[in-house]
C-alpha cells in the first residue's frame, strides 16, 4: 500500500510563506559545457524534460544548471540541453538535460530525443489542474518512444505557489505508483526546492541500475531498487525519502 | 507576472520604441552617411512611382543595410507583402478571447515576451504591447481557420508589432502567415521538418567536410527550428539585427531563412569542427547562436547560395533525406526562375549592383561544380553576388511561392 509523505497535501505543510524575493542566487558549483573538465567523468546520463508548456521546466533546468532562477524565461521552442557535473558517491557523473517545448504540436520534434534517453523528468505545475491531467498522456509518450528500461520520474513544479494549489501531492503519487514511476517530487526552481534532489535522486538510481546491469555490486543501499516508486514530499521530510 | 496586464481600451502607446541605428557599420561615419542619405533617396523613389518599384523595393531592401529606419519600414513592408494599406478595417481580437482555442497557450506565450520588448520600456508601455499582440494573433488565427498557432509565432508578430503598430500589424501579419509562415501552420509539424531537411544539402553542396562531420555527429536539424519558424526573432537579442533580416527574409522566397540558417553554420565552420564529434556538443553549439554575426555578409552569402543552389536543385537531396520522391515540376520551375535572370535588363541590372560589391568573393561557394547547366546559369549570376540574389527572389516570394511550395509539399 502506498503511503506518502505526511501532511504533504496541505498548504500549512510549508513551514511558512515564501517571501517574494527578487531571482533566487545561491552559489552553486556552475559547470557549462566546458569542455575539457566534461573529458573526465564516470557516468553520463541524458535526461529528457518533458511536460505542458508553462509548467517551469525550463526553469527548472536552468536552475539546476546556474543556480539561477530567471523570472523572465521565454518559452522554449523545439530542444534545448544543459549539462552539469555531479559529484555523487565519489564518481563524476555527468548529467546532460534535455529540455523541451511544450506544446503539444512539437511532440513530433521531441519524439526523436527519447530514444537516446536514460531517464525522463515529466513536469507539471502544481497550480494548475490541467498540466496534471496531462501526465498520464506524456507517460504513454514516453512509454512509446523511448527506452524499455527508461526511468521515468514526476515532478510537480511551482511549490512556492502553495496558495494557489490544484493538485494534491497525494493525487501525483497515486498516478506515480499506478504507472511504476520512479519517484514524485514537488519541486521550486523559485525557491531553490528539491531541483538538484531531482537529479541527485535520478543519477543515483541510474548509477544503481547501471551498477547492477554491469553485473558489479554497485547498488546504492540508499536507493530500493524493486519497481516500487520512492515519494519524496515537500517540506522538512523532502530530503529523506520514504519508501513505498 | 504579468497580473495588471489590461491597458484601457484605445489607450495607443508608441509602437517605435527603437529606432534603428546606423547599420552601415562598414563605412567611416561621412561615407555612411552620404551611402545612407543616397539609399534613403532610392528608397522613396521606389516608393513615390506609380505604382511603386517593388522590385527595386526589394533590392534596396536585401542590399546592403537594408531598410535603415523603421518609419520606412512602415512605408516599403506593405509594399513587399503587397498589402494594401489605404482603407485597412477597423477590427480587433479584444473580444475573441473567450471564444479562441488558443487563447490560454498564446497567453503563455505572450506573458513569457518579456526579453522581446526594448530594455528600457515602461512596464505600463509594454504591458499595453502585449495586449495588443494577444489581439493581433487571436485575430488573425479567428479569421484564417486554416492556420495553426505554434510557439515563436509570437515572435513574429512582436517584431512586427514593435515596428508597425497593431492596426497596419495585422494585415501585414496575416498575408505573412498565409504564405511565408503557411508551413509552419499546418495542423501538424510535417511541412516545418520538410524545410529544415534543406538545411544538410545546402551545406553539402558548400562544404562536404563540414556536412559529412555533422552527419557523424547525428546532430540533426533540430538546432536551427527556432531560427526557422521564428525568423531568428526568438534568438537574436538585438532588435536592430532582427529587423534587419525581416527585411531580408521579407524581399525574399519563402525558403530563404533555411538558407541562412546554412550561412550561418558554414560560417561557423572552425568552431563545428573543432566539436566533439556527438550530437549534444555540437547541438548545443549550434544552438548558442553568436550575437555578433557579420549579419551583412551573411545576407549576401545566402543570397549567392539560392541562386546557385535553388530549392529544386536540392529537392533531390531533401527527398532522399526524407525518401519521398518529387517529380520534375519543380526543377522546370526553377529553371524558369533561373532563366528570366538572363534577360538582358536584369543581367544588366545585376551588373549594375556587381560593380557596387566587386569585392564579394563567390568561389567559397563553388566547391561542388556540376556540369548540368543549372549550375552554369547561376554561376553568371554569382558574379554579381547579391544583385542576383535580389532577382532571383523578386519574382519568387509572393507570386511563385505559393505554387511552388504546393507542389513541393503536396
Amino acid at each position: 500500500m502506498l503511503t506518502c509523505a505526511p501532511g504533504s497535501l496541505v498548504p500549512t505543510q510549508m513551514s511558512s510563506p515564501p517571501p517574494r524575493s527578487p531571482p533566487v542566487t545561491t552559489g552553486m558549483p556552475f559547470s557549462s559545457l566546458a569542455r575539457a573538465e566534461d573529458e573526465n567523468f564516470d557516468f553520463l546520463f541524458k535526461v529528457i524534460l518533458v511536460g505542458d508548456s508553462n509548467v517551469g521546466k525550463t526553469c527548472v533546468v536552468q536552475h539546476f544548471q546556474s543556480g539561477i532562477f530567471r523570472d523572465t524565461q521565454h518559452n522554449t521552442v523545439g530542444v534545448d540541453f544543459t549539462v552539469r557535473s555531479l559529484h555523487i558517491d565519489g564518481k563524476r557523473v555527468k548529467m546532460q538535460v534535455w529540455d523541451t517545448a511544450g506544446q503539444e504540436r512539437f511532440r513530433t520534434i521531441t519524439q526523436s530525443y527519447y530514444r537516446s534517453a536514460h531517464a525522463a523528468i515529466i513536469a507539471y505545475d502544481l497550480t494548475r489542474r490541467s498540466t496534471f491531467e496531462s501526465i498520464p498522456h506524456w507517460i504513454q509518450e514516453v512509454e512509446r518512444y523511448g527506452a524499455a528500461n527508461l526511468v521515468v520520474m514526476l515532478i510537480g513544479n511551482k511549490a512556492d505557489l502553495w496558495q494557489q494549489r490544484r493538485v494534491l501531492f497525494e493525487d501525483a503519487c497515486t498516478l506515480a505508483e499506478k504507472h511504476g514511476l520512479l519517484a514524485v517530487l514537488e519541486t521550486s526552481a523559485k525557491e531553490s526546492r528539491n531541483v538538484d534532489e531531482v537529479f541527485v535522486l535520478m543519477a543515483k538510481e541510474l548509477m544503481a541500475r547501471n551498477s547492477l546491469a554491469l553485473g558489479s555490486e554497485g547498488a546504492l543501499g540508499s536507493l530500493a531498487l524493486d519497481s516500487s516508486p520512492v515519494l519524496v514530499g515537500q517540506g522538512p521530510r523532502a530530503k529523506a525519502p520514504c519508501h513505498c | 507576472m504579468l497580473p495588471g496586464l489590461c491597458l484601457p481600451e484605445g489607450e495607443r502607446v508608441c509602437t517605435r520604441p527603437l529606432e534603428a541605428g546606423p547599420v552601415l557599420s562598414l563605412l567611416s561615419p561621412p561615407d555612411l552617411n552620404a551611402k545612407r542619405k543616397k539609399k534613403v533617396a532610392h528608397i522613396y523613389e521606389a516608393l513615390n512611382s506609380d505604382p511603386a518599384d517593388v522590385d527595386a523595393l526589394r533590392r534596396l531592401a536585401i542590399d546592403e543595410g537594408g531598410l535603415l529606419t523603421d518609419e520606412i519600414r512602415q512605408e516599403v513592408w506593405p509594399k513587399l507583402l503587397n498589402v494594401n494599406t489605404s482603407d485597412l478595417p477597423l477590427l480587433s481580437g479584444r473580444s475573441l478571447r473567450q471564444i479562441s482555442k488558443d487563447y490560454q497557450q498564446v497567453l503563455l506565450d505572450v506573458r513569457r515576451s518579456l526579453r522581446r520588448f526594448p530594455p528600457g520600456m515602461p512596464d505600463e508601455q509594454r504591458e499595453g504591447l502585449q495586449e495588443e499582440l494577444i489581439d493581433v494573433i487571436l485575430l488573425i488565427l479567428q479569421q484564417n481557420p486554416q492556420l495553426h498557432y505554434y510557439q515563436g509565432y509570437h515572435d513574429i508578430v512582436v517584431t512586427f508589432l514593435l515596428v508597425v503598430g497593431e492596426r497596419l500589424a495585422t494585415p501585414l501579419v496575416e498575408k505573412l502567415s498565409t504564405h511565408h509562415l503557411r508551413d509552419f501552420m499546418e495542423p501538424t509539424m510535417d511541412n516545418t521538418k520538410h524545410i529544415l531537411n534543406y538545411l544538410m544539402p545546402i551545406i553539402d553542396q558548400v562544404n562536404p567536410e563540414l556536412h559529412d562531420f555533422m552527419q557523424s555527429a547525428e546532430v540533426g536539424t533540430i538546432f536551427a527550428l527556432s531560427w526557422l519558424i521564428t525568423w531568428f526573432g526568438h534568438v537574436l537579442s538585438d532588435f536592430r539585427h532582427v529587423v534587419r533580416l525581416y527585411d531580408f527574409f521579407l524581399a525574399c522566397h519563402p525558403l530563404m531563412p533555411i538558407y541562412f540558417a546554412a550561412v550561418i553554420v558554414l560560417h561557423r565552420e572552425q568552431e563545428v569542427l573543432d566539436c566533439d564529434c556527438d550530437m549534444a556538443s555540437v547541438h548545443h553549439l549550434l544552438s548558442q547562436i553568436p550575437q555578433d554575426l557579420p549579419y551583412e555578409t551573411l545576407i549576401s552569402r545566402a543570397g549567392d547560395l539560392f541562386v546557385q543552389f535553388p530549392p529544386s536543385r536540392l529537392a533531390r537531396e531533401v527527398a532522399a533525406q526524407q525518401q519521398a520522391e518529387r517529380t520534375a515540376a519543380s526543377t522546370f520551375k526553377d529553371f524558369e526562375l533561373v532563366s528570366a535572370q538572363q534577360r538582358p535588363d536584369m543581367v544588366l541590372r545585376r551588373r549594375f549592383q556587381g560593380l557596387l560589391r566587386p569585392e564579394e568573393p563567390a568561389k567559397d561557394v563553388l566547391t561542388k561544380p556540376r556540369t548540368n547547366r543549372f549550375v552554369k546559369l547561376a554561376v553568371m549570376g554569382l558574379t554579381v553576388a547579391l544583385g542576383a540574389a535580389a532577382l532571383a527572389v523578386v519574382k519568387s516570394a509572393l507570386e511563385w511561392a505559393p505554387k511552388f511550395q504546393l507542389q513541393l509539399f503536396p
